[in-house]
């Protein structure tokens, strides 16, 4: 039975789209304290405004992650949501579950919170929204001991790991994003659940050039799938695309008429490079003037594959838009193996330059790709201890205000202005 | 001869005593021992939190350490 | 048994980390990882990805809503345990997958799903609007300037066809941020809902003393807008501090720091929209969303004038783009400037950027389209 009038909520239980009101309505037909939920957001919608304070202090002890504290301003009229803090959960790498784990994840929460979560948050974690502060501990205990799962990160932790599902369903990945990530997960759990940075630092990993998880615009750390080889061409099924007899781009446009397929229009005339060519019925690629942006992949997925010889690039300092604007992450290794076998220590070498330096320099609240952009990128590049190529800028400097250092310039700075006065009167 | 890890803990909570802010980012700290590896201090402060000497406050998107008794939270009620 | 709050320290666990992903595969995916030929969307929502072995694993995608209750998420277990061996999986934009390895479980599946009333719409794929990627808003956060489920869900009603179908020039993605940190990074979207505050923060100054520690307060602000000042309560001085109102960007980390600081408003809040990012590097590099509607008032419980905006923007785009076309390829390839005309959005000011790096978007070209924007 509603526990307080809710109008305008109701509304948003009309149209297509699933309901989340409808759906709090349930679960509080089940835990009563959501009629609480419903009823501070019914007043939000009215009064245009929210209701919720930030509680900075609350958390499991040892913990400088992983909760995010929160109250309602109006604790006396909505007493269920008194204490509503968030808690963020570690989701498994790509977020594959078994039933069992979902099911006995959610009693846990139904036991210890409100039993409303967010599948998944902005960051990958599990969500779980609207927990007592008492109920913290117990909750923590529960999910370490019953199920031997952990928070995820928060504040100026490593933030928890994220990847595409990579190899595991996805015929372009280049490396295998759901280890890499599992492995840095667990090598990296004190800085996950400890404050370790000035800042957030966020880990993404992308299978391919597509980034399904965004890992280019919104990690400090992105390691995006690449290759070394070639295109790997079946002429065959090419034919079958010409011929038709194959929908292209993966049927991905079957709800419109667009004509029948042709390869010049939505492959070769599309290719960044002009790189692609027919020859006969023959696709051929100049592979050396390839960018591996994937478009005739994502267009021929029959035909077209990813070389074998895969790799990732790793690119450095994307952020949302606070504080100096958005920014997309830098290029700094073109192209590194990934391999398990030597337990990422690759990876794990560049990581830990990067942080070494930030660390130390990185001022307090300011993105790794802030300071970079304060130091500037060749200052950066010297960090790395790798040399300047021309993959590392989209064009070269426009002004000549090149900074040089003193061993640089034959002779030195210093200089005799007695002996420079003997040739030049004042 | 550089500082021994207790040293360093007891000028980081004079430091977190002393200074006009209640709570301190990690790099505040690590002037302490200037020796010291950034990620060495943040270990030990990290440290004093498992000790109960020290505490967190988090704004949800960056993290500081305070002395219990000079940290508050708007519903008073303490952390853990 | 337990946890035993006299004894928090004694058995206590930490440092686990989430399980071994491998334990969470269904059984098709684990046998054919790494080894996957190609994929091909049959229908709407509907996915096969074909392996080396001659293996196929179909994969029927529904959206939901991101907010989600342990029930829904029961229910979605009771699909997965009579359909897909007991496993399922979440992507990366709140969508829910489940996965079979024989076509013909694909429309018991389907059936099944579609007997749940509105609750799992089948869709999300190819050149489509997927689901929409969110933040907390009015749910739960401190600091929103709008909220995120109900302007989703009014969003999503208006843009359902799209989901349920594949007819757009290319995939359009969606994302809401309920203010301008942006936990949901919405930069990168072809479609940005962003909620902006425009009123710096008031200073409760009764409450200061009480609740702040202000030299935290001073240096919360990015651009150092919060100074100390002195203030007069109930006869008494008390050190306090000012907002710069010139210097701030209505952030609310000031908020964060000091809850005397509040600045979320009826009146001052609202939406502004960006449009043309994308992330992938297909064809063009990855772009930034760009401001095309400073404000939009907050108007719940249905945001007439946001879901107007952003379905106007879509059916523009729908109409006028080439085949493959991102928004903001499209919106390159006309100019701007058409963009603005094509939409029937009026430019203004505030579209001009005048902040740090503002002059990488300026015009230094002789090169522009004649529009109904030259008078």
């Amino acid at each position: 039975m509603a526990k307080h009038d809710t109008p305008l909520l109701d509304e948003l239980e009309k149209g297509p789209w699933p309901s989340f009101v409808t759906d709090i309505k349930r679960q509080a037909e089940k835990n009563p304290d959501c009629w609480d939920i419903l009823g501070i957001l019914e007043l939000s919608f009215r009064d245009k405004i929210t209701h919720w304070k930030h509680g900075g202090i609350v958390g499991v002890f040892g913990y400088g992650g992983g909760i995010v504290g929160r109250y309602a301003d109006v604790p006396k009229e909505y007493p269920g949501v008194e204490h509503f803090h968030t808690v963020r959960v570690n989701q498994p790498a790509s977020k594959y579950y078994s039933t069992e784990n979902l099911r006995h994840l959610m009693e846990l929460w139904d036991k210890h919170g409100s039993g409303m979560t967010n599948m998944h948050g902005s960051t990958g974690d599990i969500i779980l929204l609207g927990c007592r502060t008492e109920a913290l501990e117990p909750f923590f205990w529960d999910l370490t001991h019953e199920l031997g799962q952990d928070l995820g990160g928060s504040g100026s932790n490593l933030r928890t790991p994220a990847n595409c599902l990579g190899e595991s369903r996805c015929e372009w990945s280049c490396y295998d994003t759901e280890e890499l990530c599992h492995h840095l997960t667990m090598h990296y759990q004190d800085e996950i659940h400890r404050p370790a940075f000035p800042y957030k630092f966020k880990f993404k990993f992308s299978g391919c050039a597509n980034d399904c998880v965004a890992a280019i615009a919104r990690s400090d750390f992105a390691v995006i799938g690449t290759w070394k080889d070639d295109i790997r061409i079946d002429q065959a099924a090419v034919k079958e695309y010409v011929a038709g007899n194959i929908p292209a781009n993966g049927g991905a446009h079957s709800g419109r008429d667009w004509g029948s397929f042709s390869i010049k229009k939505e492959v070769i005339d599309l290719c960044p490079t002009n790189c692609m060519w027919m020859e006969g019925d023959e696709l051929k690629i100049d592979d050396t003037e390839c960018t591996r942006c994937m478009h005739c992949i994502n267009v021929m997925p029959r035909a077209l594959r990813p070389g074998a010889q895969g790799g990732a690039s790793i690119l450095i300092g994307a952020k949302a838009p606070i504080l100096d604007g958005a920014q997309f992450a830098t290029l700094i290794f073109p192209f590194i193996e990934i391999s398990a076998e030597n337990e990422f220590e690759n990876v794990i070498e560049i990581i830990e330059n990067v942080w070494d330096w930030w660390m130390e320099v990185g001022k307090n609240r300011e993105r790794v790709g802030e300071t970079m952009q304060r130091v500037g990128l060749p200052t950066f590049i010297k960090v790395m201890g790798i040399d300047p190529i021309p993959q590392h800028v989209k064009e070269p400097r426009s002004n000549p205000y090149v900074f040089w250092e003193e061993e640089e310039v034959e002779g030195g700075f210093d200089r005799s202005v007695e002996e420079f006065r003997k040739r030049h009167a004042a | 001869m550089g500082m021994s890890d207790d040293e360093i803990k007891a000028a980081m909570i004079e430091k977190a005593t002393k200074s006009p802010k209640p709570a301190l980012y990690v790099k505040d700290f690590y002037k302490c021992d200037a020796e010291t590896k950034p990620r060495k201090i943040k270990n030990l402060a990290n440290e004093l939190v498992k000790e109960g000497k020290m505490m967190f406050w988090s704004s949800g998107s960056t993290t500081m350490y305070a002395l219990p008794d000079r940290i508050k939270d708007e519903e008073g009620e303490g952390g853990i | 048994m337990g946890y035993d709050p006299e004894k928090p320290m004694v058995d206590r666990i930490t440092d686990l980390g989430p399980p071994h992903y491998s334990k969470f595969h269904p059984p098709v995916i684990a046998k054919n990882k790494g080894k996957w030929l190609w994929h091909e969307i049959t229908q709407p929502g509907v996915l096969v990805h074909k392996a080396e072995s001659g293996d196929e694993c179909w994969t029927v995608r529904v959206g939901g809503a991101r907010l989600m209750s342990t029930e829904h998420i029961y229910e979605l277990c009771d699909v997965a345990d009579a359909h897909c061996d007991g496993y399922l999986r979440f992507t990366t934009r709140n969508n829910v997958e489940f996965m079979v390895d024989d076509k013909a479980k694909v429309q018991p599946l389907l059936d099944d799903l579609a007997s749940r009333g509105n609750k799992f719409p089948v869709g999300g794929t190819g050149a489509g609007v997927t689901n929409i990627v969110h933040t907390q808003g009015w749910v739960h956060c401190h600091t929103p300037a709008t909220d995120a489920s109900g302007v989703v869900k009014a969003v999503m009603d208006e843009l359902f066809d799209y989901f349920v179908t594949m007819s757009l020039p290319a995939q359009v993605r969606i994302a809401l941020a309920c203010c301008l940190n942006m936990c949901g990074a919405v930069h990168a979207s072809d479609i940005a809902i962003l909620g902006v505050h425009r009123k710096p923060p008031m200073i409760d100054h009764s409450r200061i003393t009480g609740v702040c520690e202000l030299p935290l307060a001073i240096a919360s602000c990015p651009l150092g807008a919060v100074k100390p000042a002195k203030a007069t309560v109930d006869g008494v001085e008390i050190k306090t501090v000012k907002i710069n109102n010139d210097r701030c960007m209505y952030c609310g980390n000031c908020y964060t720091m000091c809850p005397a600081m509040p600045l979320a408003d009826p009146e001052g809040d609202g939406i502004a929209i960006l449009v043309g990012g994308k992330v992938s590097n297909s064809r063009t590099s990855p772009k930034f969303s760009k401001l095309v509607i400073p404000f939009l008032p907050n108007t719940p419980p249905r945001w007439p004038e946001t879901v107007e905006a952003v379905k106007n923007i879509v059916e523009v785009y729908a109409k006028d783009a080439r085949k493959y076309e991102r928004v903001g390829e499209w919106a390159e390839r006309i100019g701007w400037e058409k963009f603005f005309e094509k939409c029937n959005i009026p430019f203004t000011i505030k579209s001009v950027d005048d902040y740090r790096l503002a002059y990488d978007t300026w015009r230094t070209t002789t090169n522009f389209k004649y529009t109904n924007a030259i008078k």
